[in-house]
């Protein structure tokens, strides 16, 4: 059974949208199409007019905690496609790096290592990370898993803050939370469908993204 | 008998072969450091045995077919080479099955190399320097070519080292940011195939692995960035030659497995004492 299909949807620039859907449905593949790492089998992605400024933020939780990073290189490694052949950043790339993390409020964890974060501190470096060159499109990979009321609370307000600069997609399953974040939602289940938060079922907020409903406002969004 | 500083300086062997475990202990630094984090022991074990393959051609070709440049120290660069481009290819093309692979060509490799030295007469004291090592036998040609490496080493790592970093924390945020995650990730298989090589003539083989990443994983412990775990894991290193050295020296016992176990008991006991450390931070945050 094919992954996704007929699938066909346009984001303006400057908007946040949240992106559901079952498990299963196709929103990793989704999130793997824009990115990049997999080509289409039919169709394909433009981004910018294929200028591709993007960046991502997984999940802190694939990381190895022991891995021996600090936050500051974390977070330089967003600009690796300006590093020079010899391998060494500006003073012009560590102030950057410096003001991606005063955003996310961590600047004085620039020397601790990043396996010493609590979730929520690590998730904030992986943001840093991606809005440290100021990409025009920025993709999270369910950036409040894992984390405590607070963290999310602060990631959400991260994300806020930077609303209307970028375009931002999340995808996520903290639908209470991401309806009362995001202008849109495109639902992925199979295929790829837009919602207005206001439109959503409060049956999937329990995780049940039931056939007829999902049915209906397909149809009313053709 | 003299001291062991006495026979260090009547003894230019004893003090070559110190100098030869202080030139591989920057290879196993630094490299050893790259294996460690990025989780690739077992290849750079697959790499190591199958160093054998080559080692065993050669000295077949050299005794049996009068090639007399088939050096062994080649057939064992070339080996290591071709086992990495293999595990590469693998790990690139069929990431399901590579450990698998891995496994079949560490066998592979050690039984083409028992093959060909069945097939060769006589008692071959070179393979039983490459198997366990006999760093006393470090030449001065050794010294200089272990050096030239190691400043090569230094040299691609320093240009190199936030990209390698890079693909071993989050190949996909490499990739995004426009790195040849795959090119780079060949190339540092190639260099830990070279520093095995390197490292083999100290410890040889069968223990080259404790070499590689015993320092590096007790430097892991203490340290919280990749560059400073390099620099903590040549210091520990180097301290294991000179450690082993001194006991070898007064116990009369092989010098490399005597560096391999002095590292193997160290490496137990700071687990030991990091677990113990932990605890009562694990504590005090419930």
């Amino acid at each position: 059974m094919p992954v996704l299909s007929n699938v066909s949807f346009q984001i303006n620039e400057g908007e946040f949208i949240g992106i559901i859907g079952p498990n299963g449905g196709g929103k990793t593949t989704l999130l793997k199409l824009i990115l990049g790492f997999i080509q289409p089998t039919q169709g394909t992605v433009k981004i910018f007019k294929n200028a591709r400024q993007i960046a991502y933020v997984p999940q802190s939780t694939k990381f190895d905690r022991e891995f021996p990073i600090s936050v500051i290189e974390v977070v330089l490694s967003g600009l690796l496609s300006r590093l020079p052949w010899y391998g060494f950043f500006n003073q012009a790339d560590h102030q950057k790096a410096l003001e991606a993390l005063e955003k996310v409020s961590l600047t004085q964890f620039k020397n601790h290592s990043f396996g010493q974060l609590s979730g929520g501190q690590a998730q904030r470096v992986l943001i840093a990370r991606a809005i440290v060159d100021r990409p025009h499109l920025l993709l999270l990979d369910e950036p409040t898993a894992g984390v405590d009321n607070q963290a999310e609370a602060d990631i959400y307000a991260i994300l806020k803050s930077m609303q209307g600069s970028m375009t931002i997609l999340m995808v996520t399953h903290d639908l209470n939370a991401a309806i009362n974040q995001v202008e849109r939602l495109l639902c992925v289940q199979g295929a790829v469908f837009s919602l207005k938060p206001e439109e959503v079922c409060e049956h999937y907020a329990m995780g049940l993204y039931h056939d007829p409903l999902l049915q209906i406002k397909q149809s009313n969004f053709r | 008998m003299p001291s062991f500083i006495e026979a260090l300086s009547m003894n230019p062997l004893l003090f070559a072969a110190l100098l030869g475990g202080w030139a591989a202990s920057i290879v196993s630094g630094i490299i050893g450091s790259y294996v460690v984090v990025k989780r690739i022991v077992f290849i750079a074990g697959s790499i190591s045995h199958s160093v054998l393959s080559g080692i065993g051609l050669c000295i077949w070709l050299e005794r049996t077919q009068g090639v007399t440049w088939a050096s062994p120290l080649y057939g064992a660069l070339a080996a290591a080479v071709g086992s990495a481009l293999i595990i590469g290819w693998m790990h690139l093309k069929y990431r399901q099955r590579e450990d698998s692979v891995i496994a079949a060509l560490w066998s592979i490799g050690m039984a083409i190399g028992v093959l060909f030295i069945s097939q060769t007469p006589g008692f071959n004291v070179e393979l039983t320097n490459f198997l366990i090592g006999n760093i006393l036998w470090v030449s001065t040609t050794d010294l200089y070519i272990l050096g030239g490496l190691d400043i090569a080493i230094i040299l691609l790592v320093a240009c190199l080292h936030k990209r390698f970093l890079a693909i071993c924390f989050d190949e996909e945020q490499a990739r995004l940011q426009g790195l040849n995650v795959n090119a780079l990730y060949i190339l540092l298989l190639i260099l830990i195939a070279i520093s095995i090589v390197l490292l083999i003539q100290v410890v040889g083989i069968i223990l080259v692995m404790t070499m590689l990443t015993i320092p590096a994983a007790i430097a892991n412990l203490v340290t919280k960035s990749l560059s400073l775990m390099m620099v903590v894991a040549i210091a520990i290193s180097s301290s294991f030659c000179l450690m082993g050295n001194w006991l070898a020296y007064y116990l009369d016992w092989p010098t490399g497995a005597t560096i391999a176990l002095f590292a193997g008991i160290v490496y137990v006991a700071s687990l030991f004492f990091a677990n113990r450390r932990k605890k009562p931070i694990l504590k005090s945050i419930e």
